[in-house]
């Protein structure tokens, strides 16, 4: 103890505190989070439309707020209990393509079908693909391992493009500890990925949200050796070691930036981590646009 | 100027993290130009002898002159453990803490429980703020040997009526920031201030109306969450929700109110 004078904010008994808790100032006063924030072009690589209310509008004021150009989204069946018909996912593509026709500079379109029905779901993604769709987005209708889903993988692998899949890994919510609860017995474990992943190496998968509630730390081992898994780091749950374990784990080339519908979070984790420069401009950014670059659908 | 009305030091046992001593935290309070932080001992969670983490604090803060002037130490007591009120006296007059932070889903007890309402009536006529944390972490990935339970705002409510003249601080409002006519003027005359840290704070601007700017302050609940999210929050505000003095009450004013440094 090298003085034990009580001379600091909180340590004078009955003191006030005014006064005293500024002279030592050695805190950056040059530190402007919104300019750290527009420093860096953005792509969201996961993000909705057509969910919870928010209209296109409002989710663009948002996206300007934080410097975000392109959103990265779809319209999924969010209720697990229902079953997706084509009916179903054609009228969620199309609020997909609206978003796009209206703000062809702000929003990537992706498709969502349910791969219990081959047939129209291969119909429907060439439909939303010719008009010019980027990727596919799915949930948890079916993991991604279901041999179901294979003819959807190999039409992916065609394309050149990414398949987003919703994932869940945790007690009460996914498939990890079954024992506890798994209130969405279809979603995809990471387990299930590295299945898929390791059947189709040429495909590029999306591990969704490590902070959608998910258990990111065993995620992000359970994937370490599958370079075809990408991750992004959506999800309202902005742990503050998330991103430096991710990093550590998959390497700075694997992680996408992503919101589903967080924004603060989504850009808060990255921004807060400690990171290099180079590397948050991957992870905003760079990483995903690589992606879109295999189909020259790349952002200039 | 940053004031950071919900910070830790200590050991989360279920998972690493980083920044979790006053040391490192004051680096990075540095780095990101945050002046003071409001800061307790999460191992006070974890002890059933709450008065040792509190002691740990104290030390560390008092083991260099820069800890002691940028930490505003808070204590985690207990009220269903022996001798609260000795460790209350002694947090006062020996270690300075402003406030207590409580609890009751960890430590076992209820909002109501009779001992919990004594100590916050005790806190308030000591002169000292009292802090619930609607939730230290997502229950969705919790580690196997934690609680899976989480509060929303209107859980707080009860203490609030028991108790409507203490000072409260509610951090990591994680669910439900919205509460009936009756339970929103009961917040709105009290001395209440949130952080901006939780999940529900998404839409800060329509807080700001509904509860007043009074009733906000910058927050990290750091280490368990990201340093920055709480203050993107505020800094991102327009100027039709939130204008430079309103961001001043959001930054600091707020927090100096009701930790008493005006």
């Amino acid at each position: 103890m090298e003085d034990t004078a009580f001379s600091a904010a909180g340590i004078i008994v009955g003191s006030t505190l005014a006064g005293l808790s500024c002279k030592d100032n050695s805190a950056s006063a040059s530190y402007n989070i919104m300019k750290e924030v527009m420093k860096y072009r953005k792509i969201d690589a996961h993000e909705h439309v057509g969910l919870y209310g928010l209209t296109l509008e409002e989710q663009i004021d948002i996206a300007d707020r934080l410097g975000m150009g392109k959103m990265v989204v779809s319209t999924p069946v969010t209720d697990t209990e229902k079953v997706v018909s084509p009916d179903d996912f054609i009228k969620c593509n199309d609020i997909v393509l609206n978003a796009m026709k209206q703000y062809p500079e702000r929003y990537l379109g992706t498709c969502f079908v349910n791969p219990v029905y081959r047939k129209e779901s291969l119909e429907e993604i060439k439909r939303c693909i010719d008009l010019g769709m980027i990727g596919l987005k799915v949930y948890n209708q079916m993991k991604i391992n279901n041999p179901l889903f294979y003819p959807i993988i190999e039409k992916f692998i065609d394309l050149k493009m990414i398949i987003l899949m919703h994932s869940a890994c945790g007690i009460g919510i996914g498939g990890v500890r079954t024992k506890y609860g798994n209130n969405q017995p279809n979603s995809s474990t990471p387990d299930d990925f590295v299945e898929a992943a390791k059947r189709y190496p040429e495909a590029m998968f999306q591990y969704a949200h490590t902070g959608g509630g998910g258990d990111w730390e065993y995620a992000c081992k359970a994937i370490r050796d599958y370079p075809n898994i990408y991750v992004d780091t959506s999800g309202s749950n902005n742990e503050g070691n998330m991103i430096d374990f991710a990093i550590k784990y998959l390497g700075e080339d694997r992680l996408f930036f992503g919101n589903d519908l967080f924004y603060y979070q989504g850009v808060g984790t990255i921004l807060s981590s400690n990171l290099s420069e180079s590397q948050k401009n991957k992870i905003f950014f760079e990483n995903f646009n690589n992606i879109l670059r295999k189909t020259g659908k790349n952002v200039n | 100027m940053l004031i950071d009305i919900n910070a830790n030091i200590g050991h989360w046992p279920f998972q690493q993290t980083n920044c979790n001593t006053c040391k490192s935290l004051l680096e990075r309070m540095n780095k990101y130009g945050v002046e003071l932080s409001a800061v307790s001992n999460m191992n006070g969670i974890f002890y059933k002898d709450t008065q040792a983490a509190n002691e740990e604090l104290h030390d560390e803060i008092m083991s260099d002159r820069r800890f002691r002037d940028r930490f505003i130490p808070f204590a985690v007591l207990n009220p269903i453990y022996a001798g609260w009120k000795n460790d209350m006296d002694i947090c006062i007059a020996k270690m300075g803490v402003k406030g207590i932070r409580l609890y009751p889903l960890y430590h076992d007890y209820e909002l109501t429980d009779p001992s919990c309402i004594e100590l916050v009536k005790r806190a308030k006529d000591r002169g000292l703020i009292v802090a619930f944390t609607l939730r230290m972490v997502d229950s969705r990935p919790r580690s196997w040997m934690d609680i899976n339970k989480e509060w929303s705002l209107e859980d707080i409510v009860p203490v609030i009526k028991e108790v409507p003249d203490a000072k409260y601080l509610i951090l990591n409002v994680a669910n439900g920031p919205k509460l009936n006519d009756e339970n929103t003027k009961l917040f709105k005359d009290s001395e209440i201030v949130c952080d901006t840290s939780g999940r529900s704070i998404s839409n800060l601007g329509e807080l700001l109306n509904t509860y007043g700017k009074d009733k906000f302050a910058f927050g990290t609940h750091s280490p368990i969450l990201d340093y920055l999210t709480g203050l993107l929050r505020i800094e991102s505000l327009r100027t039709n929700e939130a204008d430079e003095a309103t961001k001043d009450l959001l930054r600091s004013g707020n927090a100096k109110r009701i930790l008493g440094l005006l």
